[in-house]
């Protein structure tokens, strides 16, 4: 067993024993009642982002949850961090809130420093620093990042794990409690080159038949499609059960 | 089988459960042009110690089936004498019918699913290869009755390494002779010998066709140890 | 409580052995769908273990009548015993009654059969299609425990959380405006049947190889085969 002070039998009742008993307690507790699984879990939440034809969009759910009992239907799980830029943070909702504001704080840093826009690639890298400089105490959040290249508009998408592992693929991302759900609806759905209305279609068909079938997403719906010179919110109508 | 040692055993409120002793590792097998083969190495393992040195692990039931064994080797033993007591009574009758592999196997995958249901499985797989209806016949069984039946089967590391070495080679020649498996078991069984720490480069290879059962072996595994004298960094 | 379960940890002093899991989980995907005068039955040929592919050619489907086929996931050791039982006692009713037995009763049974083993499951997700008396295609799921479900179409399995919400979107008309629901033809089924499976093979490593489709009519059970990717 892995202890704060290995090798050699402690004499009972002492400073070294006492230390030992206490942290293997606390690893013990950790272990059986906090799997870091059940951290990903806890507030329950699904988003999606896809690429389109010189656009992108970005769709989330919209309960906020402890555990299986709902208590609102305005979470907010996607920021906008610029222009054409939008991260979202499933997960511990706490921890979506707290990585928001240091990501917004770490961005307005770097903005006044460079004096223009972040690339989104840049800001994927910033985001996987912040989570890896809490490598073995992370936020439990998967970042799904969505956004166009400041200059050329070529559309970008992102996700990472919790530690900041990141991953861009050409098609689309997903994170939260049901991406099992969405990885089945975007892979038969998603098709290279949609265009913004067809993304929309897209994303929500995705997103709300993915939802439907996970007990701790749903609750409404929020999608961004962003393109060059517009950017579209759109809420939409979902089951409420 | 009633008779033997309670095997779950109460201990500080702690029940532990039986766990293999002498083991014997990968089991290959390969089905060719009109019959089968099997191989594997003769050591018995105890633990990270190679113990025994002659342990045969490949059988023949009877002139229409071979079966090899990986795993415990205490519990093949058992079995062993289990499988040869059916045959002899079986020869008795004197009726001319035989055991046929796929009775043999399926008749393994519930004595093998009936242990693990008690929590008490036999710690073995098992691959049976034989005739039947005048077609090659290659299945296996694990520890808790997983069976299913393949052209190509390996058990243990063998899996990860022979397996994919014997896919590779099905493709490329679909209807292998019985030369052509042989050298593909030899092969895959030098391979094993480099790279699995719980192998041995003496080996049994039991061969089935229309003419009957051969087992070969002890045979050895060539062996170039020329490369070793290049490798730095462990001294 | 914390405490008691601690303080027993601590006191024990002994060999420490891996307990026996008596399961294993070995993968593939059943998805069922039935129409008005069928049942499209559909398992991938894949056994596999943790990242091992045992074979590339295992059915998981087992036809126990003209009218029935079943669809079996999960351990495979505790597939083999529940089906070779329900295939014995398929032709005990059979020789009891002098005729085959009906798909809901086949269902009934199953779940039956099932919670026999509540307390020592057969840990496999069965998904059972066919045509019931009126000839009318019906998909009845299980949990391992006997809990059954009936309904028009359904996947299970390894890749089962990927798969239903696009059945429920596109045979269900989930989410769909302006459309009426009415039941699926056979080759708009066999379509989205073939297009899911895809879409698994893809994400999903446990799913893979190919697929072998069971096509239940009046006039009897058609096999066919369509292959997936391999890796």
């Amino acid at each position: 067993m892995a202890g704060l002070c290995e090798g050699g039998n402690e004499p009972p009742g002492s400073l070294r024993a006492i230390c030992k008993l206490l942290f293997d307690l606390l690893a013990l507790f950790i272990e059986r009642f906090m799997p870091f699984q059940s951290f990903m879990i806890y507030n329950g939440g699904a988003i999606v982002a896809m690429k389109g034809k010189k656009c992108v969009a970005i769709a989330a759910d919209k309960r906020f949850g402890i555990q299986n009992q709902t208590l609102a239907f305005d979470f907010q799980k996607i920021f906008e961090m610029g222009p054409h830029l939008f991260i979202g943070l499933p997960g511990l909702a706490t921890d979506t809130q707290t990585v928001h504001q240091r990501l917004k704080f770490r961005l307005n840093l770097y903005e006044l420093n460079e004096n223009r826009r972040i690339h989104p690639k840049t800001f994927a890298s910033m985001v996987s620093n912040l989570l890896y400089e809490k490598r073995f105490g992370p936020y439990f959040v998967k970042p799904v990042i969505a956004g166009l290249d400041p200059k050329t508009f070529e559309p970008y998408v992102c996700n990472m794990d919790l530690i900041g592992s990141p991953n861009e693929p050409e098609d689309f991302v997903v994170g939260g409690t049901c991406s099992e759900q969405l990885y089945g609806m975007c892979e038969v759905l998603w098709k290279p080159d949609l265009e913004p209305d067809d993304l929309f279609e897209t994303i929500s068909q995705a997103l709300v038949n993915a939802v439907d079938s996970d007990a701790i997403s749903g609750w409404g719906a929020v999608v961004h499609v962003i393109e060059k010179d517009k950017i579209t919110t759109r809420s939409i109508k979902t089951r409420m059960d | 089988m009633q008779g033997s040692a309670k095997c779950i055993v109460s201990l500080d409120n702690f029940n532990y459960f039986r766990a293999p002793i002498t083991t014997g590792t990968s089991v290959l097998g390969i089905t060719f042009d009109g019959g089968v083969a099997i191989a594997a190495d003769i050591l018995g393992s105890y633990g990270s110690l190679a113990r025994f040195r002659d342990c045969p692990r490949v059988m023949k039931v009877n002139d229409n089936i071979i079966l090899g064994a990986g795993g415990d080797y205490a519990d093949f033993q058992y079995l062993k004498d289990v499988i040869e007591q059916k045959i002899l009574e079986e020869e008795c009758l004197d009726d001319g019918f035989s055991l046929k592999p796929r009775a043999l196997h399926c008749w393994l995958t519930r004595v093998m699913y009936n242990r693990r249901s008690k929590l008490d499985p036999f710690w073995n797989n098992f691959i049976v290869g034989g005739m039947q209806d005048d077609e090659p016949f290659l299945g296996t069984v694990d520890k808790l009755g997983t069976a299913y039946l393949d052209r190509h089967i390996a058990t243990g590391y063998g899996a990860y390494i022979a397996l994919p070495l014997m896919r590779e080679e099905a493709e490329k020649k679909p209807n292998m002779t019985e030369k052509d498996a042989h050298k593909l078991l030899v092969k895959c069984l030098q391979v094993l010998y480099y790279r699995d720490a719980r192998s041995f480069p003496k080996f049994q290879l039991a061969t089935l066709t229309r003419d009957g059962v051969r087992v070969e072996g002890p045979l050895n595994v060539e062996q170039n140890w020329e490369v070793a004298h290049l490798v730095r960094g462990y001294l | 409580m914390a405490l008691d379960v601690a303080s027993d940890y601590y006191n024990f002093s002994g060999p420490k052995t891996a307990r026996f899991n008596p399961y294993s989980e070995n993968g593939g995907s059943v998805v069922a769908i039935a129409g008005d005068d069928f049942a499209l039955l559909a398992s991938d040929t894949r056994l596999s273990a943790d990242f091992s592919i045992y074979t590339r050619e295992q059915s998981k489907l087992f036809r126990l009548s003209d009218t029935t086929v079943l669809g079996c996931t999960g351990c495979w050791c505790d597939t083999l015993t529940l089906t070779r039982i329900l295939e014995a006692r398929m032709q005990m009713y059979l020789h009891e009654h002098n005729k085959p037995m009906s798909t809901p009763a086949v269902a009934q049974m199953l779940a039956t059969m099932l919670y026999y083993k509540r307390f020592f499951p057969y840990y496999v997700s069965n998904v059972l299609a066919g045509l019931d008396e009126e000839g009318k295609g019906c998909v009845y799921s299980y949990d391992p425990i006997g809990h059954c479900e009936l309904s028009t179409y359904k996947a299970r399995g390894s890749a089962g959380a990927l798969l239903q919400p696009l059945l429920d979107n596109q045979i269900g008309f989930q989410n769909m405006e302006n459309v009426t629901p009415e039941p699926i033809k056979m080759d708009r089924a066999m379509a989205i049947l073939k297009d899911v499976f895809i879409s698994a093979a893809e994400r999903d490593i446990h799913t893979g190889d190919s697929i072998l489709i069971n096509i239940i009519t009046k006039d009897g059970i058609k096999v066919e085969k369509f292959n997936l990717r391999r890796d």
